[in-house]
């Protein structure tokens, strides 16, 4: 088991021992190490591209009661190469009216910082790729790239649906971006740093000998962790929040314009964003690599990473296939007067916690600090709403 | 060769950064500044000017100030040119591709004149001055905790004053661009 | 390299946001230019800060954070303002906004 825990490292290392008895030079070998480990995440993340687009679409069939795609290979699973040929043998459409350059600089402004986020997630025990000091901070700094690319789409489409796609994208994801950064913020206060794989260090260990202390597990995490889901759905625009491409009113948005390998590559970018920003929740609030129970630790920690990367992205599915689609301006007031308000109560919450010791009587402290808020805000969010009873006529 | 000066950037940061690190993002930087200056299509100055915040966060980032650097590429890339772009767009939606605007009463050359004389008179003083003739000295780091700790302890003052006064912008700017309910 | 280079990098930028200030009468280029302006006042400060030979001194570092907030300020209410003139006079050129009485 020691040694599956180690494999993809070690096995890096055999070849770039085999690598450097043949003559290769030190200089080069360090790039080759680079490339190696660089070429191993995209390629991991493109393989769960894959087998995602072709999950969701098994999974969204099994919540509406039919079977999905069955035809390519053994369960469809075949699919996301059928779809990969068909997208590269279209034809490359751009609209006369666009603005060529940056119509084709958009797909691939889209896909620089969805790759760089990568960089900084600790994907197993002493696995990071680029150990990072203000690492939260890189992933959303770099992360904010994405809207640029968005707009660029947006407006050199030159079409009405695109740029009022853009202006929907940009206005969602800046308001959202703000509670995502400050419920990321409140882990990284109590982890008392802003690397990832300290904030995952932190979160080692078991209370009572079962009960791991993955910061979920407190008032103010899991607080702060829903906050979180919640501005992650709204960041990769996705259902109940993917109302910048949403096809009843806007046909695709910003993608409306594009064809052929450029949608590819948005859609590309747009699900390795996706799991990128499943991997920061994992690591922020799911303990990152830390097994669940003390006697699961035998299995190699990159299988938890990943398992939980890939459960986190099941429950996106499960609420793209549940909820519907809210309307552009409860979307705006949901964030600006109900999630940044709940952030702020995390934040205090989690600062109660700490300063009360960390021990149970801290537990009861900082669930009272976010439920007093939670009630007020959700009261005077949903009295203006009033809902009245469904009545079955049909059924019982 | 290229081999020998790529390991030389890895054996020490120090020369690399001083021969490629901090150029390559300078000149793009002068090029993405300039372009936004004489763009006069208004959004690809604004892309432009985004382009010019990112070389100048990576800029920062080349000169050992890893949190600045993280910091406006946050606020500049992620809000400051999202802000721009979305007062464009609201301020004129009928010419969407075609957003040319046009030239003062002082004209591009008023401009430039004013321009070539303040750069004139600045390289002038740098060019005399003996502390602009200063080396490059060792590696220089800013770690995060000490800028936390710089930030909660000498400069706490100063960080609640930004505190209210980002807070006051924001209200302030709420409230200068809500709809006029009584008109 | 020396501390030159860096200088004359940040007073090119400066200059360029002058020109752009002066010769534009677009009220969004004229705020193009002050944030030109305002990251090459943030290069000097990073710059000296990185030349001083006391990088643990963090004033330059400190000094540029509080700068890039409020500068994130000024757009937030400058963009405001310029929204606002817009649904006043339908122009954002400074030049149509010259009447006194509002």
């Amino acid at each position: 088991m020691e040694l599956l825990e180690r494999a993809p490292v070690e096995l890096k290392n055999a070849f770039l021992r085999v690598l450097g008895s043949l003559g290769v030079p030190e200089g080069m070998l360090a790039i080759l190490s680079a490339v190696l480990i660089i070429g191993t995440v995209i390629g991991v993340f493109l393989g769960l591209f894959a087998l995602m687009s072709v999950m969701e679409r098994k999974i969204l069939a099994r919540v509406q009661n039919r079977y999905g795609p069955n035809r390519a290979g053994p369960f469809g699973l075949f699919q996301p190469v059928a779809d990969g040929i068909k997208m590269l043998t279209k034809e490359d459409l751009v609209p006369r009216a666009a603005d060529k350059v940056v119509h084709f600089l958009a797909p691939v402004v889209m896909m620089v910082p969805a790759l760089l986020v990568l960089a900084i997630l600790p994907y197993g025990r002493d696995m990071v790729p680029v150990e990072l000091e203000s690492g939260i901070l890189f992933f959303f700094a770099v992360g904010a790239g994405t809207e640029v690319a968005i707009f660029m789409a947006g407006w050199a489409s030159n079409n009405k649906y695109s740029v009022l796609g853009a202006m929907r994208a940009i206005a969602q994801m800046i308001s959202y971006e703000i509670p995502l950064v400050i419920s990321a913020v409140t882990a990284a206060m109590i982890a008392g740093s802003l690397s990832p794989s300290v904030i995952v260090a932190a979160q080692g260990g078991f209370a009572a000998g079962f009960l791991p202390h993955w910061f979920v597990t407190t008032p103010w995490g899991f607080t702060a962790a829903l906050l979180f889901y919640i501005g992650a759905l709204a960041e990769s625009n996705r259902s109940p929040f993917d109302l910048p491409e949403g096809e009843s009113e806007l046909v695709a948005g910003h993608l409306t314009e594009y064809s052929g390998f450029k949608y590819a590559t948005f859609f590309m970018a747009e699900y390795i964003g996706m799991f990128a920003i499943c991997g920061m929740f994992v690591t922020l609030f799911l303990g990152g690599w830390q097994a669940p129970l003390p006697f699961l630790t035998v299995v190699p920690s990159w299988i938890w990473f990943f398992g939980k990367v890939c459960f986190v992205a099941f429950t996106m599915v499960w609420v793209r296939a549940t909820l519907p689609r809210l309307r552009v301006d409860h979307l705006l007031a949901f964030a600006w007067k109900f999630l940044l308000p709940m952030s702020f109560a995390a934040f205090l919450s989690a600062a109660c916690w700490h300063y009360a010791g960390r021990g149970p009587a801290a537990w009861f402290l900082s669930l009272v600090v976010v439920g007093i808020p939670y009630l007020v805000l959700g009261l005077s969010f949903t009295s203006r709403f009033s809902v009245s009873r469904r009545t079955y006529l049909f059924s019982e | 060769m290229i081999c020998e000066s790529l390991k030389t950037c890895f054996d020490d940061p120090g020369k690399f950064l001083g021969e490629w690190f901090v150029l390559l993002p300078a000149l793009v930087l002068l090029l993405a500044a300039a372009a936004a200056v004489v763009l006069r299509n208004l959004i690809h100055a604004t892309l432009c000017l985004t382009l010019s915040f990112i070389a100048l966060g990576i800029l920062f980032i080349a000169l050992g100030a890893e949190f600045v650097g993280f910091v406006q590429l946050l606020v500049y890339v992620g809000a400051v040119a999202m802000l721009i772009v979305f007062a464009i767009l609201l301020t004129r939606p009928e010419r969407l591709a075609k957003s040319d605007t046009a030239l003062s009463g002082l004209g591009p050359a008023g401009g430039a004149l004013a321009g070539f004389v303040t750069l004139g008179v600045l390289l002038g003083f740098l060019f005399t001055s003996p502390i602009a003739k200063k080396s490059l000295p060792g590696p220089a780091s800013a770690p995060v905790a000490e800028i936390g700790h710089a930030l909660m302890g000498d400069y706490k003052a100063a960080l609640i004053v930004v505190g209210v006064l980002l807070t006051a912008a924001l209200v302030g700017a709420a409230v200068l661009a809500m709809e006029d309910k009584n008109s | 390299m020396t501390l030159q280079i860096l200088l004359a990098l940040s007073a090119i930028l400066f200059a360029f946001g002058l020109a752009a200030i002066l010769s534009r009468s677009n009220a969004i280029m004229i705020l193009i230019g002050i944030e030109l302006m305002l990251g090459a006042a943030n290069l000097n400060f990073i710059a000296f800060w990185r030349f001083s030979g006391n990088p643990s001194d963090l004033t330059g570092v400190l000094f540029a954070i509080f700068s890039i907030a409020v500068a994130a300020a000024e757009a937030a209410v400058g963009l405001a303002i310029i929204i606002l003139v817009h649904r006043r006079i339908q122009s954002v050129e400074v030049d149509d906004a010259s009447n006194l009485k509002g």
